[in-house]
């Protein structure tokens, strides 16, 4: 089938099998391989990505469903310019990874949950935090770099790294 | 622009740049996908790869019958061969019968789908107990028995008769799945005579040695890469079946060939780590103070003889844990089983020690009356008698155990949560609490043999530093710890410094990265180098200076003359005296990191859950490159302890197929929702064995926390024998435990 | 791990939709257990029907007592207390998030979950508790089918192939009801080995409604009759609550055995749940 994904605002014009999934469409067929497959059963979370604005598991949907659809994966957090995301900032200051290949998963199903509402209080973060698997980190620093974040982002200013 | 990102690798892996074996493009590479047995143990009828051959997208397909000279894996006995296709035996769930090589994935997938096999049953075998019964054999004529061992001499009966207390216990360390996020990769390039292999790997030069070997080549046509790795926790750190399959077609067919396991296929048949039933005695006076500990060791090792078959030897050589005993005896019998090998798993033979002589130290205290921490204080080795040697035959470094052990009840708040547990136990509405301690020692660095690497420091023109070492990460921040290291080593902007490692064709050798190895000897080897170094341009100004050797000094990444101002940085020295390079194999001794862990629980025995109300772990790694790394990974590794602990085991059906069917809705790792506070709190004991300083780290908390964990649930049922309580801790264990 | 090949449609009309399934579509709407199956080698359909641009079946409704569930609904939809009105509203807001997590309940539909019929289903065992009645169409025509007759087992029910789930329809509860949800399960991911949903409906001190709903208690969802039985004209106290999780134990619950959980635990676990949910339930 053709169908044109818009990723991170710029088009694909892709030819693809209905059966591909979005994850392999973005991966293989845009060359967009910072998402990744770590089960393709919906349950690790690294294949996160945004379609629509909300984060989903891109091992889950078809490509086809996400034709003409905005769709933003971990490429396209920064800004513009290349301007770090606060989220990837805060990931690093607060060592929020380690082998890294959960890592764009946690970036985007936290950039979504921003995106909506950019006050995440303490359950919010816990609750994306608990949506996704690591098996490096132990989650914690994942949590505080998200809350570190979403008051990065709250405060709009230029996230400082700070000694952990 | 550098203090943005904490590590070197936050950037790339935070901006979707990083490069795992699955994103490289490689044009005209194929996908392999494994048609694999859906039984345990059979006798192979029959392979029909016909149809997949006509399916489209489907470059060939192969049964080891098409494939004649595919050779075994390496390493095993010739009467008990592992091939790396079945041949004419299945021995585990999920061994290859064929392999269907796609332009994709999907296209590869069609055409497994379409492999016809058949396959008689055979009785299956997956513990050793069965197993070692031998009414089923994995080879025909030939005992499932692999191999026995031994540390310690024998306890005489008299020990045991005469003892004030003796207690007697049998647990279980059950299967555990490593489960990194990435699962196993490879990529193999076959370009003129050359091979490059690209693979999510622990050892890239061992790697290339066993490829060229098996595929009877020269070492330097082969090349391994070791690109971003998502993960290992040992179990990346071998050559497997489908590696050779992989690499052995793409040179046949002169096309790249890449396999990327999937996590289906991942929880059928990665490697897995623990599997022993083990039999403890342990004897003490009625002071407490221990007489002799005996361990007895079943070890399931999956269907093939492999490395992972002495293993449980690391188990015996560390049975005599931190303690004083004067006497211990442990003995290892390896018995192959219907499932796919048992092979190091973060920790790897150390938690299956310590475990066991930690739970029964509170069965102990408990038969004496006496408060577990009183126990354990009464017979920890103490400082002065480092370096010690223990009955059964490791020599401990250095240590401060009653240190650790008392920093952990003081950062627990120990008599506080007594207290708690004594004013819960008086009210009938409240749930229980327990508070349970483990403390541990563990070996770091290696077996002899495997104590060395390669390192080097080279200094170039432009003023930048390159660093070398045999280490390769998978995700232990070397690219950020080694430069650092070395810099600082130097007396140079960390900033000038980068690291090189992983790749074969950049390296003259190398050992790679496992058993909590890279800190300790090759980040002490990097430290030596840059001394070596140092003392090369020293040597080299002297000469251009003509002063003795002993008029110059080096400070601030530069050598000058001891009087005088003059100082000549190392790139002005490259340019006049030219290149300036150490390359050396750097050898240490092991090394015995330490700790104590405390876990404080509350059960619900109606239902039998536990939740971790506090976890606190005491390490001691000597020297900490980068103590934030340190604490990463010691958390990270406590996690995964919580794991075996309550939630991860491989439960098998009566046809001996694990019931993982579910994938990761069955085999559960903790996510964030199960993790309680930790503390992480540190002693520093450096390691006298190197100038570092350093331990390994990395592994206490799958050490450490289990047994904590374990020790308080019997604590808070207050079960004066709980042998019923075999991890996992699931909520029906407990609550039958507590019935 | 990946999906057969299959053609896809994507109907823009319930016509269109009940079509395709006549020509043997199998349904795309949240994908989240379809895809899933797929990967797993569960599902191999020939051709897919993506029923998401159908207009309507996103349509949650409350009118004349009837709530009506449309067929595109996803599960988060229910996380905002105020979605439904009254108590049925806030059992749902309680049972929502105990399925998986937020990404998942982004994307998947109460109405796919009841398609599905996992026996561990927090959605169908509250169907079945509360009467839920479920809208099917085919070309055939439309019927409807209480959800006590739709289950038949696990991942079976009374749909015909060829049926599309339109909507799930559920009376409202009244406004006293006490409402609650609790579910027991190894870890945040895991199924739960034994979920109760309950509703109970006390007037002048003794209880004259209650509906217990129970999710992996045997191999379909079950409503908790005998239990229910033993409660009407009781006073809510914790012995009542109690004798009704033993008679949901012993006379309802037909727990099937799994790993980690045989039917003695599940069977203890069910009375304990059973009564804890009680409790939590009773209007105060």
């Amino acid at each position: 089938m053709k169908i044109t994904l818009t990723v991170n605002d710029a088009a694909y014009p892709l030819d693809v099998e209905p059966r591909r999934v979005l994850a392999d469409a973005l991966r293989d067929d845009c060359g967009l391989t910072g998402t990744h497959l770590g089960c393709e059963q919906g349950v690790c979370g690294a294949c996160t990505v945004l379609v629509d604005g909300e984060a989903v598991r891109s091992c889950l949907m078809l490509a086809v469903q996400c034709d003409g659809v905005p769709i933003r994966t971990v490429e396209g957090l920064a800004g513009p310019g290349g301007e770090p995301h606060p989220l990837q900032r805060a990931f690093s200051a607060e060592r929020g990874l380690q082998c890294g290949f959960c890592t764009p998963g946690f970036l985007m199903l936290a950039a979504g949950a921003l995106d909506h509402d950019p006050r995440l209080g303490d359950e919010e973060v816990a609750d994306l935090v608990r949506s996704n698997l690591c098996r490096c980190t132990g989650y914690e620093p994942i949590r505080r770099a998200i809350t570190r974040a979403a008051r990065d982002h709250q405060n709009g200013q230029e996230g400082r790294h700070r000694s952990v | 622009m550098v203090d943005r990102w904490l590590r070197r690798e936050d950037e790339r892996l935070l901006t979707g740049a990083g490069r795992f074996v699955a994103d490289l493009r490689v044009d005209g590479r194929l996908d392999a996908v494994f048609v694999r047995s859906e039984v345990a143990h059979g006798v192979l009828r029959e392979v029909d790869c016909s149809a997949a051959r006509e399916t489209p997208g489907v470059a060939g397909a192969w049964s080891a019958a098409d494939l004649p000279g595919l050779p075994p894996m390496p390493g095993g006995e010739p009467a008990r061969e592992w091939p790396a296709l079945v041949e004419d035996r299945v021995r585990y769930p999920g061994e290859a019968l064929a392999v269907v090589l796609g332009d994709d994935r999907y296209h590869a997938e069609d055409g497994a789908a379409r492999v016809r096999t058949r396959i008689d049953p055979l009785p299956a075998v997956v513990t050793a107990r069965d197993a070692a019964a031998d009414s089923v054999a994995l080879f025909d004529g030939l005992s499932n028995v692999a191999l026995r061992g031994e540390a310690g001499s024998p306890i005489a009966g008299e020990v045991w008769e005469r003892a004030a207390v003796v207690v007697e216990s049998r647990y279980r360390q059950q299967l555990l799945m490593p489960s990194p996020m990435e699962c196993r990769t490879i990529l193999c390039v076959p370009e003129g005579d050359r091979l490059t292999v690209w693979s999510g790997h622990q050892a890239p030069h061992r790697l290339r040695s066993e490829l060229a070997a098996l595929l009877d080549r020269p070492e330097e046509s082969v090349r391994v890469v070791v690109p971003d790795t998502g993960g290992a926790f040992g179990s990346k750190s071998a050559v497997f079946p489908e590696f050779i399959v992989v690499a052995w077609l793409a040179v046949r067919l002169g096309r790249p060939v890449r396999w990327v396991e999937d996590r289906r296929e991942s929880l059928l048949v990665a490697t897995r780590g623990r599997g022993q039933d083990q039999h403890v005695r342990l004897a003490a006076d009625a002071d407490g103070r221990l007489l002799a500990y005996e361990l007895t060791v079943e070890a399931d090792v999956g269907a093939y003889p492999h490395l992972g078959v002495a293993f449980p030897m690391q188990t015996a050589w560390m049975a005599t844990g931190p303690y004083t005993t004067p006497l211990v005896h442990a003995t290892v019998r390896s018995v192959l089983t219907n499932t796919m090998i048992t092979y190091p798993y973060r920790g790897a033979g150390r938690p299956e020690a310590t475990s066991p002589l930690e739970r029964t130290m509170d069965v102990l205290a408990r038969r004496l009356d006496l408060d577990p921490a009183e126990l354990r204080r009464r017979n920890l080795i103490p400082p002065e008698l480092f370096p010690y040697r223990t009955p059964t035959g490791r020599t401990y470094d250095s240590g401060d155990h009653p240190a650790a052990l008392d920093l952990a009840l003081r950062t627990l708040g120990y008599d506080g949560w007594r207290a708690e547990q004594a004013r819960r136990r008086a009210d009938p509405a409240a749930l229980p609490v327990g508070i349970g301690l483990s403390c541990y020692v563990e070996r770091s660095g290696g077996e002899r043999g495997s104590l060395h690497d390669y390192v080097g420091v080279e200094a170039g023109e432009d003023g930048t530093v390159v660093a070398r070492c045999g280490a390769a990460s998978s995700g232990q921040s070397h690219s950020t710890v080694f430069p650092a290291l070395v810099a600082e080593t130097l007396g140079v902007e960390p900033a000038r410094v980068r690291l090189i490692e992983g790749d074969t064709d950049e390296l003259p050798g190398g050992v790679g990265s496992f058993g909590s190895r890279s800190a300790q000897i090759d980040g002490a080897g990097l430290q030596h180098a840059a001394g070596l170094l140092i003392e090369e341009a020293r040597e080299r100004a002297a000469r251009m200076w003509d002063l003795p050797v002993e008029e110059t000094a080096w400070s601030e990444g530069a050598v000058h003359p001891v009087r005088g101002t003059a100082a000549m940085g190392l790139s002005e020295l490259v340019k006049r005296t030219g290149p300036l390079r150490i390359d050396e194999r750097y050898e240490a001794d092991m090394a015995f990191p330490f700790g104590t862990h405390a876990a404080v629980v509350e059960v619900d025995p109606d239902l039998g859950t536990v939740r971790v109300l506090r976890l606190v772990a005491v390490d001691d790694c000597g020297r900490a490159l980068d103590p934030a790394v340190v604490r990463g990974q010691a958390f990270g590794s406590i996690v995964q302890g919580l794991g075996q602990a309550l939630y991860e085991g491989v439960p098998f059906g009566d046809d001996g197929v694990p019931l993982l069917a579910n994938g990761l809705l069955d085999y559960l790792l903790p996510t964030y929702a199960e993790i309680p506070p930790i503390d992480l709190r540190e002693t520093r004991t450096p390691t006298p064995r190197t100038p570092l300083g350093a331990k390994g780290a990395g592994e206490s908390g799958c050490i450490g926390t289990p047994p904590a964990i374990v020790n308080a649930v019997a604590d808070a049922l207050r079960l004066d024998h709980p042998e019923r309580l075999q991890m996992p801790l699931t909520p029906d264990v407990v609550w039958r435990a507590a019935a | 791990m990946k999906p057969s090949a299959f053609d896809y449609v994507a109907p823009r009309t319930v016509a269109d939709a009940v079509d395709a399934l006549a020509a043997g579509a199998q349904v795309l709407a949240g994908g989240q257990s379809l895809l899933l199956d797929m990967h797993l080698q569960r599902a191999h359909p020939a051709l897919v029907a993506d029923i998401n641009h159908v207009p309507g079946l996103d349509e949650l409704t409350a009118s004349d007592g009837t709530l009506t569930v449309g067929a595109l609904v996803r599960h988060q939809t229910f996380e905002s207390p105020g979605a439904v009105p009254g108590p049925l509203g806030d059992l749902f807001a309680r049972a929502v998030v105990t399925i998986a997590h937020p990404p998942i309940r982004a994307r998947g539909t109460m109405a796919g979950s009841l398609a599905w019929a996992h026996p561990a289903s927090e959605w169908c065992a509250l169907a079945v508790a509360l009467d839920a009645v479920v809208e099917l169409r085919s070309t055939r025509g439309t019927r409807e089918i209480p959800a006590g007759e739709y289950f038949l087992g696990p991942f079976q029910t009374a749909r015909e192939p060829d049926e599309l789930l339109t909507a799930v329809r559920y009376p409202l509860l009244a406004p006293d009801t006490g409402v609650a949800f609790t579910e027991h399960r190894r870890t945040g991911f895991s199924f739960a080995q034994v979920a109760v949903g309950a509703a109970l409906t006390v007037r002048d001190g003794v209880i004259t409604e209650a509906r217990i709903g129970l999710a992996n208690c045997a191999d379909r969802p079950l409503r908790a009759h005998a239990a229910e039985r033993t409660l009407i004209g009781a006073e809510p106290s914790s012995p009542a609550f109690t004798m009704a999780g033993e008679a949901a134990s012993t006379e309802d619950a037909a727990p099937v055995p799994e790993p980690y959980a045989d039917v003695d635990y599940r069977r203890h676990v069910i009375a304990v749940l059973v009564a804890r949910t009680l409790r939590e339930a009773a209007p105060v």
